[in-house]
């Protein structure tokens, strides 16, 4: 028998993939359109939230970085964060201790900053970054992986590949993260129905997400 | 008052002295980063926080210990006993040692229980013992025997790994108890009364005062953590709901929530946090408890009473430690010592709990203590009065200087094959001075409890 778990553990160790990832890469993209507002395009903060479906409004790079992060709007990174403490809280049984430790501590760092009367700065999102590479080498650190391991970097996957998808990055690459995704699917659905193939580069990339849903929702019976 | 200083305090304060007192903020932040908390509702929030925590254990000899251990072992080992004759034969009351209203009459007795005998015979798996040592004969005392869901093990388990890492010199130099073995008990005792599947710890769920100890003593353990609705029960068998939809079978049940709701079908039908049918499980003999239902009865504040006597029914043996002085108003002579001298004694409700429903007539008014009098006549069953004990108060270390306060110890034993006392145990310090409540609920903190040798 393998490693047991409830429902309610493997869908938080899954969403806790998918948030911190989604915080990290998402940092990434703020570092990268806060260098291009400072002198090269005023809009760029607006357009890259736009993509996401939110109307960012600031008045200078500084402010992009407090409105971005901590903005009322669906993207707030110190909500995210909240979530995924809540997710860290309920599976911390199948996490490695150091990195549970690390996740309150990212948790405690949005925290304090947006309690803090003082400017997010570029420190702040370095600390931020540190905090989340000492994570992810946590737990990826387990030479032998057992349905947690997987249930956690499923998600991580499933949100870089939306990520690839959603910013039109290297399509090459993002068929390859769908092929670690079905590789996993696979392995945590042995016993179920599950039938998982390498999509077509041609599909509608779409396609592929809704697909890779479906069979997850189809792994984690509620 | 202070205990008077022994060689093994003088050996820790040499120690303690030579420290970087700085380190000490080290201990928030691990309790901090790995979320080591004891959660309050205030005022309808849920708030989450950390336990207080000082840094200056409670110091027993392993002499001192080894008479409380002994202690323990006969009190619990009569408890269960009693709960056994209780829910079978009830000889005990037959026999006049403990009138039959009495039993009828608490609120944690369960008749529909009658005539069951759990596996093993085993009742009382984990037990909270809370004593206290009397300044006045220098002698431990028993002040409560919680044996439905004690909770706290976690809470020095936790800490004592940060205090290796952080003061590593005092466990370099002095003879300590290591603890560490306390889940293995608990997984020992899980096996020997499992009635065949997995182990699980039953939690009410994420936001439940005790949920950091609920998660931390399932990984430990080696069982799984579930809420009720990951549980199923199929003709009269428990079962764990995997991921996957695959039902696997559960042979015992740490569970970490009071009988009233643990079974909506049998119990508290408006109960979110039970399982459906789990009592009928545990009457066919499928599923084990720990502990077990209807062991209310045996911590009840009025039944404690009877415990030196229990003991000596079952064991023919002279009670190890003593009770606190106690008196029950159900009684005519204690009544009336109750009555002439309840300006200092301490009145407790017996169906509350966690430093709920005490009251010190030293802190009451006439008028007041005169309206307690009007009550507890009305209702003499609800109610024990004790003598206030003097007890003694633990060094702590608030605020960069020590301070005296009230502290209580909370002795873990748990039983199996056979009953092993945990050599720790939550010692709980009031944050006020002169405060006589240290309950956790009531904004207690804790420290360590080192069971040390020269």
């Amino acid at each position: 028998m393998g490693q047991l778990l409830t429902a309610n553990v493997a869908t938080n160790l899954y969403w806790l993939g998918r948030y911190i990832e989604r915080i990290e890469a998402t940092l990434l993209q703020i570092v990268t359109a806060y260098d291009c507002i400072i002198d090269v395009d005023k809009q760029a903060g607006v357009k890259l939230y736009k993509s996401i479906g939110v109307d960012l409004e600031y008045k200078n790079a500084q402010e992009f970085l407090s409105q971005s992060i901590l903005g009322d709007h669906a993207a707030n990174l110190n909500v995210l964060m909240g979530y995924a403490r809540e997710n860290t809280i309920i599976s911390r049984n199948y996490i490695d201790q150091e990195a549970f430790g690390e996740i309150i501590a990212l948790h405690a760092l949005f925290q304090g900053i947006s309690k803090s009367h003082m400017s997010i700065d570029y420190n702040f999102i370095d600390n931020a970054q540190s905090l989340i590479c000492e994570i992810w080498g946590q737990i990826s650190k387990r030479e032998l992986r057992k349905n947690s391991d997987y249930f956690l970097r499923l998600g991580k996957l499933v949100e870089e590949a939306d990520f690839h998808f959603r910013f039109d990055k290297d399509k090459e690459l993002a068929m390859i993260i769908v092929d670690e995704i079905h590789a996993i699917i696979d392995i945590l659905s042995t016993d179920a129905q599950s039938q998982s193939q390498s999509q077509k580069q041609s599909e509608n990339t779409e396609n592929i997400m809704d697909s890779i849903h479906k069979k997850i929702e189809g792994i984690i019976v509620i | 008052m202070l205990e008077k200083e022994s060689e093994l305090h003088k050996k820790f304060w040499e120690i303690f002295s030579k420290q970087d007192r700085q380190k000490i903020d080290e201990f928030q932040t691990y309790m901090d980063k790995f979320a080591v908390n004891f959660n309050l509702y205030k005022d309808g929030n849920f708030i989450e926080r950390s336990l207080p925590f000082d840094v200056i254990p409670r110091i027993i000899s392993t002499q001192e210990f080894s008479k409380i251990e002994k202690g323990l072992q006969q009190r619990v080992t009569a408890l269960n006993l009693f709960l056994e004759d209780l829910y079978t034969d009830a000889k005990i009351v037959k026999d006049g040692v403990i009138p039959e209203e009495f039993i009828h009459q608490a609120k944690g007795y369960l008749k529909e229980f009658v005539g069951f005998s759990p596996s093993k015979k085993v009742r009382t798996h984990i037990n909270g013992i809370d004593l206290v040592k009397d300044s006045v004969n220098d002698e431990w005392v028993i002040l409560e025997d919680n044996l439905r869901v004690p909770s706290g093990s976690s809470y020095p388990l936790s800490i004592r790994d940060t205090y290796r890492k952080i003061y590593p010199d005092f466990f370099e130099s002095l003879k300590i108890a290591p603890i560490k073995e306390y889940p293995s008990y608990i997984e020992q005792a899980m096996n020997y009364v499992n009635c065949g599947g997995i182990n699980v710890v039953l939690t009410p769920g994420r936001f439940n005062a005790a949920y950091y100890e609920h998660s931390y003593l399932a990984e430990k353990v080696g069982a799984q953590l579930v809420r009720a609705h990951e549980l199923v029960v199929v003709d009269k068998k428990l079962y764990f709901k995997n991921y996957n939809g695959k039902l696997v079978r559960v042979g015992a049940v740490y569970r970490r929530l009071d009988d009233d709701f643990i079974d909506p079908a049998f119990f508290n039908p408006e109960s979110l946090i039970g399982v459906p049918g789990l009592v009928e499980a545990y009457l066919a003999g499928n599923v084990a408890l720990m502990n077990a239902i209807g062991n209310g009865v045996a911590d009840d504040k009025g039944i404690y009473y009877f415990v030196p006597k229990m003991i000596k029914y079952y064991l023919n043996e002279e009670p190890i430690l003593k009770n606190a002085p106690t008196y029950l108003p159900y009684f005519d002579e204690d009544r009336e010592y109750i009555f002439n001298n309840i300006e200092k004694l301490v009145i407790k409700d017996v169906a509350e709990a966690g430093g709920y429903g005490v009251l010190f007539g030293h802190t009451m008014t006439a008028l007041q203590l005169e309206d307690l009098k009007a009550i507890i006549k009305a209702n003499p069953r609800r109610f024990i009065a004790q003598e206030l004990i003097e007890f003694y108060d633990e060094q702590c270390y608030l605020n960069k200087e020590l301070h005296n306060r009230k502290a209580d110890f909370r002795a873990y034993v748990v039983v199996g094959e056979d009953v092993k006392v945990w050599q720790c145990g939550l010692t709980r310090y009031a944050l006020e001075a002169g405060n006589y409540l240290v309950n956790s609920s009531q904004g207690g903190g804790f420290k360590d409890t080192w069971v040390m040798e020269l």
